[in-house]
């Protein structure tokens, strides 16, 4: 049945025993008894707490509301709301994928599309994603579905920094937050192209599986012809589960520094360009804006050369708080504290050098 | 988490998504294209739960591998719980447009900006339709104060659309502009000059009629115009609060 043993008995009736989930027959009271094998005494299960929440919470709308009425948490809640609901079809989208290649596409299909030499299948991977013009929070489940496919990790990486940072609707929202300055669309595509890349040799030649949780990479059973779509339903369903409650997390995150991190100290940068690329690049970390959006906000910062800003479009699809809470809960901490920190790095350098090449200087 | 719990909770969420789509208040948190994307996730979802819960209540016996994919259920994914914040949040808080809060903390003409050229040069915008007075956006109008070279507005009387922002001895009027969500909203203001602009609250929405002031929106008031208003009528909040 399960691989993993409950190995937080005293946790068991808030957190689940594994095998509750496999009885799909059960009803609330047999469930309620598997929480504590052999005991018959009621324990409270997930679905009283939910309940109990639901309650409490509608009983106490008017404190609620009241609570909330200082200016920086009515913009808080207001900035995380759109995040959730900007970004939640999007992963849904996402597991649809996710499940569709669990169901239809076998293992051994990607095998035979990848070249198998993993230096050159990185960046094949990384020009498909730009076959899917979603935000970053679509790319995340794809990935660790690729991943349990049997494609190498350095491989899905490689798709999953490409996908929202070189699709046509960023690069065209681009072009046309830069009317003026065309370079930005090329400069865009080569330092989020170079990124993807260097991260997926890096992983191919320094990573190690044991930095992803196991059950990321464990390889499904193939369905046969009648299972496919159970297969397809469940598989969606339960990874849109799994990676939501992070993408919430993420979107808490973000609309809390886009509420404390004041905008305006911006503009004061001026035409420092080392400071400015230190600086955009962290605001590009904090922010998670979706990447259709920052190239405009990167166009209303003025007075700035063009450097600070690329590093801002470059450094935002690869890594931000959003995405790291998605790719923590999606991969494992383990995999998120070496991954973010390193692509970090690697964008800033890669965005400056794209920068240099194209603008000629710091533009 | 039990599964029971996990298929409410993506119902509730998804239920969510579809409400504030059917009833218009998405507007207040994403761009109005947005709208078919969250019909859709918010179909899926109740979907996928759906689905879940009528395969649980008709199954008969449970057997091995009756999922395929075990990873909803091999661990405890309490991550999940997190997805009751949007859910109470939208159904019970029901926060509102971003409004004169998120203008007064960011005291420049973003969105205007971005419809400059990037730098401060001046540069040729197309000529305004005819009108009198002409419906011109709040962004558009700061831009061309700033930056048009064909100095299109002047003698214009033009009709614009914000709501009133208080700050220090000036009423402005003022209006957001984004691109995906509230998140990357960008702020233009507009300060009102004439006998009849004060004594108005922060938020409330205005229709004001009136010309650019010429030699306003210059390096010296960061680029913020003046119009000289005439006529001031109080409006409802419009469906769509932002601009694009």
């Amino acid at each position: 049945m399960s691989a993993d043993p409950p190995s937080r008995p005293e946790s068991a009736d808030l957190t689940d025993a594994p095998e509750l989930a496999t009885a799909p027959g059960g009803s609330v009271a047999v469930a309620d008894v598997a929480a504590g094998p052999g005991k018959r005494r009621y324990r409270v299960g997930s679905l009283e707490v939910l309940c109990a929440i639901l309650v409490i919470a509608l009983v106490g709308q008017g404190n609620l509301v009241s609570w909330l009425d200082a200016p920086m948490l009515r913009t808080g809640a207001t900035v995380f709301v759109a995040v959730c609901v900007q970004a939640l079809p999007f992963l849904v989208l996402g597991v649809l994928i996710s499940g569709a290649i669990a169901a239809f596409v076998s293992g051994k299909v990607l095998e035979r599309l990848l070249p198998r030499r993993q230096a050159l299948a990185v960046p094949v991977a990384g020009l498909a994603g730009v076959a899917l013009p979603t935000c970053e929070c679509a790319a995340v489940p794809v990935a660790r579905r690729l991943m349990r496919q049997g494609v190498p990790t350095s491989v899905a990486l490689a798709f999953l920094l490409t996908a929202p940072a070189i699709n046509p609707v960023v690069l065209v929202a681009t072009s046309v937050a830069f009317p003026n300055n065309q370079g930005m669309v090329l400069a865009r595509l080569l330092g989020s192209l170079a990124t993807a890349l260097v991260m997926g040799w890096l992983w191919a030649r320094f990573g190690k599986a044991e930095w992803i949780i196991e059950r990321a990479l464990r390889r499904l059973p193939e369905p046969d012809g009648r299972s496919r779509w159970r297969m397809f339903f469940e598989t969606a369903r339960a990874d849109l589960v799994d990676a939501g409650g992070f993408l919430v997390l993420g979107g808490l995150i973000a609309a809390t520094l886009n509420v404390a991190v004041p905008r305006h100290w911006v503009d004061a940068l001026g035409q420092q360009v080392v400071l400015g690329v230190v600086v955009l690049a962290v605001l590009a970390l904090l922010l998670a804006l979706c990447s259709e959006a920052d190239a405009f906000v990167a166009a209303s910062i003025s007075g700035m050369p063009l450097l600070p800003k690329l590093v801002f479009l470059v450094v935002g699809p690869a890594v931000d708080v959003k995405l790291f809470a998605l790719q923590a809960g999606t991969f494992g901490r383990s995999f998120a504290v070496r991954f973010a920190p390193a692509t970090f790095v690697v964008a800033v350098v890669c965005a400056v050098l794209s920068g240099l090449l194209v603008f000629g200087g710091a533009g | 988490m039990r599964r029971e719990t996990q298929n409410i909770l993506l119902v509730l969420v998804g239920g969510a998504l579809l409400k504030i789509s059917l009833n218009g208040t998405y507007l207040q948190y994403v761009k109005p294209s947005h709208r078919y994307w969250l019909i859709g996730g918010g179909l899926v979802m109740v979907l996928l739960a759906g689905i879940s819960i009528a395969r649980e209540l008709f199954a008969r016996a449970p057997h091995e591998h009756d999922d395929g994919d075990h990873e909803g259920h091999d661990h405890s994914a309490r991550s999940a719980w997190l997805l009751i914040l949007p859910v109470l949040t939208i159904f019970l808080i029901a926060p509102p447009a971003l409004g004169a809060d998120s203008v007064r903390a960011d005291a420049s003409n973003r969105a205007a900006t971005t419809l400059s050229s990037g730098a401060d040069d001046r540069m040729l915008f197309s000529p305004l339709p005819a009108g009198d007075p002409l419906p011109v956006k709040l962004s558009d109008f700061a831009a061309r104060a700033a930056w048009d070279s064909g100095n299109s507005l002047d003698n214009r009387r033009v009709r614009l659309t914000g709501f009133v922002v208080v700050d220090g001895q000036n009423t402005y009027l003022a209006r957001l502009s984004i691109t995906c969500c509230a998140a990357d909203a960008l702020p233009v203001r507009v300060r009102l000059d004439g006998p009849r602009t004060t004594g108005y609250q922060n938020d409330t929405w205005l229709n004001v009629t009136g010309t650019l002031r010429p030699g306003s929106a210059t390096e010296d008031d960061d680029y913020v115009p003046t119009l000289s208003a005439t006529e001031l009528t109080k409006i409802h909040q419009p469906e769509d609060p932002y601009e694009h």
